[in-house]
């Protein structure tokens, strides 16, 4: 089949458009391809560079500039020094820190590739969070003022009343 | 010890193989891209320092190499049996392995991640296959620490690995949708359930030997069992369908296949020379013709095994020697011709 713009060369690309519930459909060669407006992102070239760095690249790419209208994302990783430009032509990251580096971006990316962008499974044995990390470092008069808290609002007054009792012990000593 | 693929199991006339294969990084180290020599050295001997707890742990046998110090013969041998992956073959960087004896279990170091855990089960058992490789996850773990994140799982070099880092891949012999032309629909209907399928051959073999790997698609947001049990799902689809449509084209051209399944059968059994395309291709017909009880051997034989035997790399190895083409279509039919039991 011919590209429906040049109808010259081999169409490469399917493409389906919906724009406000209408529907288009067009099969495209790279190149017209990469020159429509709508493929600002595809990377160029006869279609045999298509590997999934490259569709990586201008998927992530064109989140990175819709983006950027918005907030301009930092540039460089803290750590390894990979910049963003970098992170997109390989597809890979270069340290655990480019997550936080490249952090703002990233939730969009993620929800393109995977639809979703929270972590549901495993977790390492012992593992900590964050939250549980700081609760821990607490003392134990600030993590019953906690408990005693939740348990007002949860209206579990019993109990409420028995943190308070040992609250009062503590502070006694 | 008997190798995972030559262990019998349920549903394996079209299920073969059941594959986990989970992503890792450790802390302290950059990823792959960022990583110096001087430092991939190192990790390959922290983690390869750790095969005789492995040992005590698992009780059983690993082997341990790096495997950018193997012959390519070995490393190319490693690959045609999924022991290894073809970018693990390739890197120049220090490479390292550790192996089962029963070869189900193995670890490849510096690949894409820094561990790339992976464990297979025969047939349709992606529970046992999530053990070991959960098992295996959990001891590394404790021994060296991953890089995790509250947010993003366990961090990964690739974006499309993040999350679990879990690939999650069912091995299965589709010949009849092949033939039928409805490998594109069925792609197409996976696709939706978050499911991916292609030959195992690479691009481009149009599902040669109509072997087909079906695996997840996406690792972030779901758990390791959500993902799983969505898989086996789609499989026992994909099971279900290829009953269907051998059941049909037997009843619409049943002699025709039939004779198809002998010529095959008398090729492989009496031809003197074979390449690797039309033996892969007749060994799935004949493998066909044996499921369906369409023919009869005197004694069992396990098709997919030798599969992986006659591929190029496989049966210089079992030869001992590199040999050229010519020479090695001879050795393949001599090869094939023994293997198979009479009529």
């Amino acid at each position: 089949m011919l590209c429906d713009i040049c109808g010259k060369k081999e169409a490469k690309i399917y493409y389906t458009e919906i724009i406000n519930g209408k529907k288009k459909e067009q099969h495209l060669c790279s190149d017209c391809a990469s020159k429509n407006s709508s493929f600002l992102n595809f990377p160029q070239g006869d279609g045999n560079d298509l590997s999934l760095g490259g569709m990586l690249f201008g998927l992530l790419d064109s989140i990175g500039k819709q983006q950027n209208e918005e907030e301009i994302p930092i540039t460089k990783c803290k750590s390894c020094g990979l910049s963003y430009e970098e992170f997109l032509k390989l597809g890979k990251f270069g340290c655990e820190d480019c997550y936080s580096s490249f952090g703002k971006v990233l939730n969009k990316n993620f929800r393109s590739i995977h639809g979703a962008d929270t972590h549901t499974g495993k977790k390492p044995k012992g593992y900590e969070s964050e939250m549980n990390r700081i609760v821990n470092e607490l003392s134990e008069e600030d993590k019953l003022t906690i408990q005693l808290q939740q348990a007002i609002e949860q209206e579990e007054y019993e109990e409420a009343a028995r943190i308070r009792d040992r609250i009062r012990e503590l502070k006694k000593v | 010890m008997k190798k995972w693929y030559e262990e019998q199991s349920v549903d394996n006339d079209i299920v073969i193989s059941s594959r986990i294969r989970l992503a890792r990084n450790i802390k302290g180290f950059y990823f792959q891209e960022r990583m110096n020599r001087e430092s991939a050295i190192q990790l390959v001997n922290k983690v390869t320092g750790l095969t005789k707890d492995l040992e005590l742990k698992e009780n059983q046998k690993f082997y341990e190499c790096s495997v950018n110090k193997l012959r390519d013969i070995d490393k190319a041998s490693m690959v045609e049996y999924h022991i290894i992956s073809p970018l693990l073959a390739e890197k120049e960087v220090e490479t390292g392995l550790i192996v089962s004896q029963d070869e189900s279990i193995s670890v490849m170091v510096n690949e894409e991640d820094h561990l790339r855990i992976q464990a297979v089960a025969s047939g349709m058992n992606m529970e046992k296959a999530f053990l070991d490789a959960d098992r295996i996850d959990d001891f590394f773990s404790e021994k060296l620490g991953y890089v995790f994140n509250e947010r993003y799982g366990y961090l990964t070099s690739c974006p499309t690995n993040v999350g679990t880092g879990l690939r999650a891949s069912y091995m299965v012999f589709l010949p009849a949708l092949n033939i039928s032309g409805k490998i594109d629909k069925l792609a197409e209907e996976i696709g939706r359930y978050g499911a991916q399928i292609r030959g195992i051959y690479g691009e481009g073999t149009k599902g040669l030997g109509h072997i087909f790997q079906i695996s997840n698609k996406t690792t972030l947001g779901r758990s390791e069992k959500e993902i799983i049990d969505n898989l086996e799902k789609i499989v026992d689809q994909a099971v279900l369908q290829e009953r269907k449509r051998r059941e049909f084209l037997l009843n619409m051209n049943g002699d025709e296949i039939e004779d198809k399944v002998y010529r095959s059968y008398g090729v492989l059994k009496y031809a003197k020379s074979i390449n690797t395309i039309d033996a892969l291709m007749m060994l799935s017909q004949l493998k066909l013709g044996m499921d369906e009880d369409l023919i009869k051997l005197k004694e069992p034989i396990n098709i997919h095994k030798l599969m992986m035997e006659i591929t190029p790399a496989n049966l210089q190895k079992s030869l001992g020697k590199s040999i050229g083409r010519g020479e090695r279509d001879r050795y393949r039919a001599e090869y094939i011709n023994k293997k198979l039991p009479q009529l």
